[in-house]
């Protein structure tokens, strides 16, 4: 899960970075950018995260 | 000699002097109706021989000691290139050209050493926030990240960042960093990584002008890398710490600064797709502190948290540190250090707009006030008490914020930054503490991280279009302005900066780290852990008599 949770991570940042090609407007740029922020941390807070809190210290 | 040359035109040296950013003047208002208007004075000429004829002080007036300093400094102090001719008016404008430059120089070079100082800062911050018994360790980290962060960067990582960034007109030009690599993408060259400058000697790097560039750049890289040491303090191995700064500083660092100061493709968005003036970043939100707070994160959620943190139900414990007496002296010399760190960015105090350095100064003062306000003033309507440690976070967190927008913006967008700061430090130092469960000792991923973030895009909402850098920022014409004064643009350049910060800063710092945990793990053992990292990893103790009390009490 933690290396499919890079991957999300990433592909926000690949979102992010296409809106200078997928829109022309200001407008249209920012909400495809949005998404990539929103796509980023959910793939850090939503899936790395917790992959690695699996087997955090003070669960054993 | 017939050559005659307007004075004038001499004393406009400075002007002619801005290179390729000259500004873009903007068209005049009309002007109202006006009595005629006086004859432009004709131009004042100056001849070597009128030179030669300036009078100076005599030898007995010099003689008698210059008090008062009005003897010193005259044409007689101009360097002449041919002794037999005597000073010429070529000498004098060269002269004004090398003040200019040599000004910058010293300018930059002070505040880099005001930069530099920041490490003893940080080092004590951290340390007191730490517990006694990992004192060694902690300064240790503190102290050779700044050696590994040095020997990193000029192997490789000031090429990587900065050996594509052209020309520097403020520090007299620096035409051997023209070095960029890049590829197309949307039909423009998105540029990825310089390639000159390897070893300050590469493709004729062994120059005075790259050499203040890259004192300069260094310590703020160096700056970067002594976040994480907070963050994963008290339970990081030694070695596997050195590697990993070795490779922030190599790669993770100056990628993200070549994209962002140094021609690469964040840099260049407005130029190519009309977003603002591209990501702008005056000192560092992002360059450095996001940077920072990002791999800190990274590490954070890797490394996992100290022994005793949570308990068994997920509850966070407080964990407190030694000496708050450090911490809050290792925030004033933060402070101080960032008086170089924001107004020393303009690389420049004379020519491009680098008056503007007053400007900066006090903005970086206003924001750190109202940060260390807005935490203090969090902290005891929620707590009941104004919580030292995060008042100091506050005041970090509101450098921090400022460090992007600090050159762009005015004093009371400054403080409204910084307010902001003080009150995110807070929340979110209590985000990653309870909910994420990252076990952060210093709040370094809330002060630098968060905070890193917010200061990038608060140059898309406050920047005011007031300051002019030689008329063109990232190579566009105009000045910086944030959505409040007009230019969404410069907003969406912003946000695909932090979008690069949190989805490529992360998994690249997070990919280098799980890597060297493979290779030679990251964490100590628990029995390492729990004894205190000084001894096992080090060999000797922070406070050999905390050791003695001990034992004397155990007796």
């Amino acid at each position: 899960m933690a290396i499919a949770g890079l991957i999300v991570t990433l592909l926000g940042f690949i979102i992010a970075l296409a809106s200078v090609g997928m829109s022309s407007s200001v407008g249209g740029r920012m909400v495809i950018v949005l998404i990539g922020l929103v796509v980023s941390l959910v793939g850090i807070i939503g899936l790395v995260n917790p992959a690695f809190q699996k087997k955090a210290v003070w669960k054993k | 000699m017939t050559r005659r040359i307007a004075l004038l035109a001499g004393t406009l040296l400075m002007a002619s002097l801005t290179w390729a950013q000259a500004p873009a003047t903007p068209a005049p208002a009309p002007a109202p109706a006006a009595p005629a208007a006086a004859p432009a004075p004709a131009p004042v000429m100056i001849t070597d021989q009128e030179i030669k004829n300036t009078p100076t002080p005599s030898a007995d007036a010099k003689a008698k000691g210059d008090p008062d300093g009005s003897l010193t400094g005259n044409v007689s102090d101009i360097v002449v290139a041919d002794s037999k001719k005597g000073v010429t008016v070529e000498d004098a404008l060269n002269q004004i050209g090398q003040n200019r430059v040599a000004i910058n120089f010293v300018w930059t070079l002070i505040t880099g050493f005001l930069v530099m100082f920041m490490q003893a800062g940080f080092a004590i911050v951290e340390t007191g926030l730490c517990r006694a018994k990992n004192a060694n360790h902690t300064m240790m980290m503190n102290f050779m990240v700044y050696g590994t962060g040095l020997l990193a960067y000029w192997l490789i990582g000031f090429a990587i960042q900065m050996g594509g960034v052209g020309a520097l007109g403020t520090l007299g030009s620096t035409p051997v960093l023209n070095g960029e690599f890049a590829m197309k993408l949307f039909g423009k060259d998105f540029g990825l990584w310089g390639q000159n400058g390897l070893f300050l000697m590469h493709k004729g790097t062994y120059d005075v002008a790259v050499m203040v560039l890259f004192l300069f750049q260094m310590v703020f890289m160096d700056t970067a890398l002594t976040i994480v040491t907070g963050t994963a303090a008290e339970r990081w191995k030694y070695a596997a710490f050195i590697l990993s700064s070795f490779v922030m500083g190599a790669f993770t660092y100056p990628l993200f600064a070549n994209w962002a100061w140094g021609g690469g493709w964040l840099a260049n968005l407005g130029g190519n797709f009309n977003l603002g003036h591209g990501y702008a970043d005056f000192a560092g939100s992002g360059v450095v502190h996001a940077v920072g707070g990002i791999t800190a994160l990274a590490m954070g959620i890797l490394i996992g948290p100290r022994i005793g943190k949570y308990d068994r139900s997920g509850k966070a414990n407080v964990l407190l540190g030694h000496d708050i007496v450090l911490v809050l002296l290792g925030c004033f010399i933060l402070a101080f250090g960032w008086f170089g760190f924001n107004p020393g960015s303009t690389l420049a105090a004379s020519g491009n707009g680098a008056l503007r350095i007053g400007s900066v100064a006090v903005n970086t003062m206003l924001a750190g006030m109202t940060g260390s306000f807005g935490a203090m003033l969090y902290m005891w309507l929620r707590y009941g008490k104004p919580d030292a440690s995060m008042s100091g976070n506050g005041l970090l967190a509101g450098l921090v914020a400022i460090t992007a927008p600090s050159g762009f913006v005015n004093p009371v967008g400054s403080a409204i930054i910084g307010l902001i700061a003080g009150v995110l430090v807070c929340v979110s130092v209590e985000f990653v503490d309870r909910v994420m469960r990252v076990d952060d000792p210093v709040g370094a991923i809330s002060v630098h991280g968060a905070n890193g973030l917010w200061g990038v895009i608060s140059v898309g909402l406050f920047a005011d279009g007031k300051s002019n850098y030689g008329g063109s920022w990232n190579g566009v014409n105009g000045n910086v302005t944030g959505l409040f004064y007009g230019d969404a643009g410069q907003l969406v350049a912003q946000l695909i900066g932090v979008c690069t910060l949190v989805g490529f800063v992360f998994t690249f710092s997070f990919v280098a780290n799980w890597i060297i945990d493979v290779l030679v793990g990251q964490r100590v053992g628990a029995k390492a852990e729990l004894e205190g990292l000084d001894m096992p990893e080090m060999g000797a103790l922070g406070y050999p008599e905390f050791e003695l009390k001990a034992s004397a009490a155990r007796m």
